[in-house]
């Protein structure tokens, strides 16, 4: 919060006043949930949920729907990600290519991607393209969702490219380095640190998207959550606690990368070439 | 201590910037090997643009380059071939950041020398003592002053094993008091018979270590002679008018 107001210099702030503002906070919201449940007259059955994160029936631990749905988000959002990265790479560097082909090409790719809805690219893809390249539905998931997102990536990681000084290329040049090298030893590097936050905001925005994928019938944790509601009514209870699940996995992305960032700044990323 | 062998000829250089702004027009001029040449002119008359034509970091309209009988042409090949015997320092240093001054030092030996990391090593060190400073080896180029970050990017420039160094306004970017310990390197490279073509605004370094001096403005050769004479007998209005600004 201290970050959020600007205060004026000689208030003084202890950690304590901040939490308790923030549970104060945090205790109003709740309150007004509880509030909107009661006036709908919602009856709340949280007992009921657990079984379906897991069973421990016989003292055997099993994963319930839920888990086992997150297992799939999981699978499909990792590899996504992996492909996501080199799409995007490939993508970035065609558009900043030589080439008037690879341009284009790269450039008509960004387009149709980015102005067209993702569920009807996953639609396209699972129906048009998959019974064309013969793969099924988890394939198909994890190919839409690296395309749409390497779209985004690509950009993130041009704009990344072109903000370094052209000094670092010339220097590279003048020492005689060829393209590969220039981008693999000078370029890159540093573009991708300076990149890094934004290109973790799209590994965590295609970690949501992938509940997408539950419209091609594949169990990803979204998919498990309806058939249980569909079962069980359990509508508020169920949805709250996958929501609670994305946002444990997204977190953690997010903590993750912002460790590697202050790991990263320990080493200089501003003041390139000297004078800046 | 320069022979009579041109490593660098180029003939008839034109270049038009997009803005219509004129750089090189019809600039001749040949360097032999082991041969100081110091350009200077005032800003905008094309001194750097030239040094930049020369290792192909701008592209010539017209005329042509032959460095080390190569000739700087389209070919991709034959301008990599170049740029490998040509080093250069730029004003603004240029260093990679995200490097130790070891590590900018290596690069270039490992990838376009093909040098083993050991190999390279030794040669980093010895530039590092080269230029004084050793101690300074695994620091960050910005945990090091300007005149340390120059040496470095020199030092980088010669593990190349460069047969012409190009020095682009070296010291223009430097605090006053750093500026000596760069030209005194610059100094033991041409002592030691390193072709070197610099653009700079040290006069007194010029007169000093300079076999050639070349005075251009409007992307041509004003005026051009040995060094002692040039400045002690300058021939043309032109050239008198402008030493006698920044002298």
């Amino acid at each position: 919060m201290n970050k959020l107001f600007h205060m004026p210099a000689g208030v003084r702030r202890t950690a304590l006043t901040d939490s308790g503002k923030f549970f104060l906070l945090a205790g109003l919201v709740v309150w007004l949930l509880t509030l909107g449940t009661q006036g709908m007259g919602y009856h709340w059955q949280w007992y009921r949920v657990p079984r379906y994160l897991f069973t421990t029936a016989g003292g055997v631990w099993k994963a319930g729907p839920l888990l086992q749905g997150l297992g799939t988000t999981l699978e499909i959002s990792l590899l996504s990600l992996l492909c996501t990265l080199i799409i995007g790479l490939t993508a970035a560097l065609f558009r900043l290519s030589d080439s008037f082909t690879a341009r284009a090409l790269a450039r008509s790719y960004l387009e149709l991607i980015r102005n067209t809805p993702l569920l009807i690219q996953i639609f396209f893809v699972y129906f048009v393209v998959s019974p064309v390249l013969d793969i099924g539905a988890f394939a198909s998931a994890v190919l839409a969702l690296s395309l749409f997102e390497g779209a985004y990536a690509a950009e993130i990681l041009r704009a990344g490219i072109v903000s370094l000084h052209r000094g670092q290329w010339e220097a590279a040049h003048s020492l005689g380095l060829g393209v590969f090298d220039t981008y693999r030893d000078v370029i890159l590097p540093q573009a991708v640190r300076r990149v890094l936050p934004p290109l973790a905001g799209q590994g965590i925005s295609l970690i949501k998207d992938s509940s997408l994928v539950s419209t091609i019938a594949i169990y990803d944790l979204t998919m498990q959550g309806q058939k249980i509601v569909a079962e069980t009514f359990l509508a508020f209870e169920i949805w709250f606690t996958v929501a609670a699940i994305y946002l444990v996995i997204t977190f953690s992305l997010s903590f993750a990368v912002r460790a590697l960032e202050n790991r990263m700044n320990g080493l200089p990323i501003r003041g390139a070439g000297g004078i800046a | 201590m320069s022979t009579n062998e041109r490593i660098i000829e180029a003939r008839e250089l034109t270049k038009t910037f997009s803005g219509g702004v004129v750089a090189l027009d019809r600039f001749t001029l040949a360097v032999r090997r082991g041969e100081v040449v110091v350009i200077i002119g005032p800003s905008g008359s094309g001194k750097s643009t030239f040094l930049r034509c020369l290792n192909g970091l701008e592209e010539i309209d017209s005329g042509s380059i032959v460095i080390d009988g190569i000739p700087l042409d389209r070919h991709r090949k034959n301008r990599l071939l170049i740029r490998r015997e040509v080093g250069m320092v730029f004003q603004s240093f240029n260093l990679f950041p995200h490097m130790t001054a070891r590590e900018n030092i290596d690069l270039a030996q490992i990838r376009v020398r093909k040098k083993t990391r050991t190999g390279a090593a030794e040669t980093t060190m010895n530039l590092l003592a080269k230029v004084g400073i050793t101690e300074k080896a695994d620091r960050y180029p910005h945990e090091l002053s300007g005149g340390q970050q120059q040496r470095v990017a020199i030092a980088r420039a010669l593990a190349m094993s460069p047969k012409v160094m190009l020095f682009d306004e070296a010291t223009s970017a430097l605090d006053p008091e750093m500026i000596g310990e760069v030209l005194d390197v610059m100094r033991t490279l041409a002592a030691e018979g390193m072709t070197m073509v610099i653009v700079t605004h040290e006069m007194g370094f010029a007169r000093e270590a300079g076999d050639r001096i070349v005075f251009m403005e409007s992307g041509r050769i004003v005026e051009e002679g040995d060094a002692e004479r040039f400045f002690a007998f300058p021939r043309e209005e032109r050239t008198r008018a402008f030493l006698g600004q920044i002298l």
